[in-house]
């Protein structure tokens, strides 16, 4: 814990820069003296977006395995977000100040019960490190729906179909859906395989995404059994 | 016009702020005509780290009086106050609780801790 208002400000430098769509970006950011970041699977940094008329906090998701430097970001640019469009301004060698991590939409171990990650486009970013942390350990079945608008915005696709290939007890499932799509389709899916698909009510799903279809998913999920601290959900 | 009381539980002076909800948004981040949002307008540091999204517990406050003039938790608020340290029947989340009533009378208090699940350091 930490007292209110102290936080440490720390400094990190870009270190390279990934488009993965022209509205999709990964910034790698290095600590000074090569330090590494510790943070739990799925946690965000809180980033110092510098505007010429006022300094704004923004939350950005920890994207890269644990063990990994430089950390990773990923984002994309949204209407009227000045938070991501100040970060596509960045370049090579700029300095971020950030605070934390952060967050509490989190995988602590390695999971004991069947996980299903249910997630949209960039909400992908929470959830990479925490299959990357599973798969480094003996873990319970787990499935990936990721959702986007194009085969663009399935990032780390080739990395979770890798996974896949050589783990029988992890399932990929990318799908590529018009933008107004997508939650109605994770709906159905989720309907269709977890709710009327069978009784077992003792999986735990990882939901993550924007907008009132996360809650949407949340309370389908919810509603139909599952136990409420086994439906985790982050909505942006 | 609403009142809102400020008690610092690290020992900042407290303060008092005289508010037209009516008026509100009065800055960007938390719900519009929230305690962070309030705040925030009248220059008053309360941390937000996910930028009021309801995404963490740092704007965590602990409601003494006037409750009932604010907006009902939601279940996505009260998920997040499950995980925040020294959480009390009063808790909320300031990027979450509207001040609803025109004639509120509000004292919040700030929690001189917050949650944050890893250590802030940075590894060597």
């Amino acid at each position: 814990m930490t007292q209110t208002g102290s936080r440490p400000t720390r400094a990190a430098i870009v270190d390279r820069i990934v488009d993965h769509a022209a509205d999709t970006r990964s910034l790698f950011l290095s600590l000074p003296d090569n330090a590494k970041l510790r943070f739990v699977p799925g946690q965000f940094i809180s980033i110092a977006i510098k505007l010429p008329d006022e300094t704004r906090t923004r939350p950005y998701t920890i994207a890269s395995p644990s063990a990994e430097m430089p950390f990773e970001i990923c984002f994309n640019r949204v209407p009227g977000g000045r938070g991501a469009e100040w970060l596509f301004e960045r370049k090579l060698g700029d300095m971020i100040e950030f605070t934390g991590p952060y967050g509490t939409f989190t995988m602590d171990s390695t999971p004991e019960a069947e996980t299903i990650f249910l997630v949209e486009e960039t909400a992908i970013a929470p959830v990479r490190p925490m299959i990357h942390r599973a798969m480094g350990a003996v873990h319970a079945a787990m499935m990936l729906l990721h959702a986007a608008s194009s085969q663009q915005h399935l990032i780390y696709r080739a990395e979770f179909e890798s996974f896949a290939a050589r783990d029988r007890n992890f399932r990929f499932e990318p799908m590529v859906l018009q933008p107004s799509d997508i939650y109605p389709r994770l709906l159905a899916e989720a309907e269709r395989r977890w709710v009327t698909g069978d009784s077992d009510r003792s999986r735990q799903f990882y939901l993550c995404g924007v907008g009132k279809g996360v809650i949407a998913l949340r309370d389908l999920l919810r509603g139909a059994g599952y136990e409420r601290r086994s439906v985790h959900y982050e909505q942006w | 016009m609403a009142k809102l009381r400020v008690i610092f539980e690290n020992g900042d002076p407290e303060r008092i702020i005289e508010f037209d909800p009516a008026k509100a948004p009065f800055h960007h981040d938390g719900r519009p005509g929230s305690i962070l949002d309030i705040l925030l307008g009248h220059k008053i540091h309360l941390e937000h780290a996910c930028g009021g999204n309801c995404a963490c517990t740092t704007c965590h406050i602990i409601v003494k009086q006037g409750g009932k003039t604010l907006s009902e938790a939601t279940e996505q608020e009260e998920d997040m106050l499950d995980k925040a340290p020294g959480l009390t029947p009063s808790s909320r989340l300031g990027c979450q609780a509207v001040v609803e009533d025109p004639d509120a009378e509000i004292t919040v208090v700030i929690p001189r801790y917050t949650i944050n699940l890893a250590n802030e350091s940075a590894e060597e």
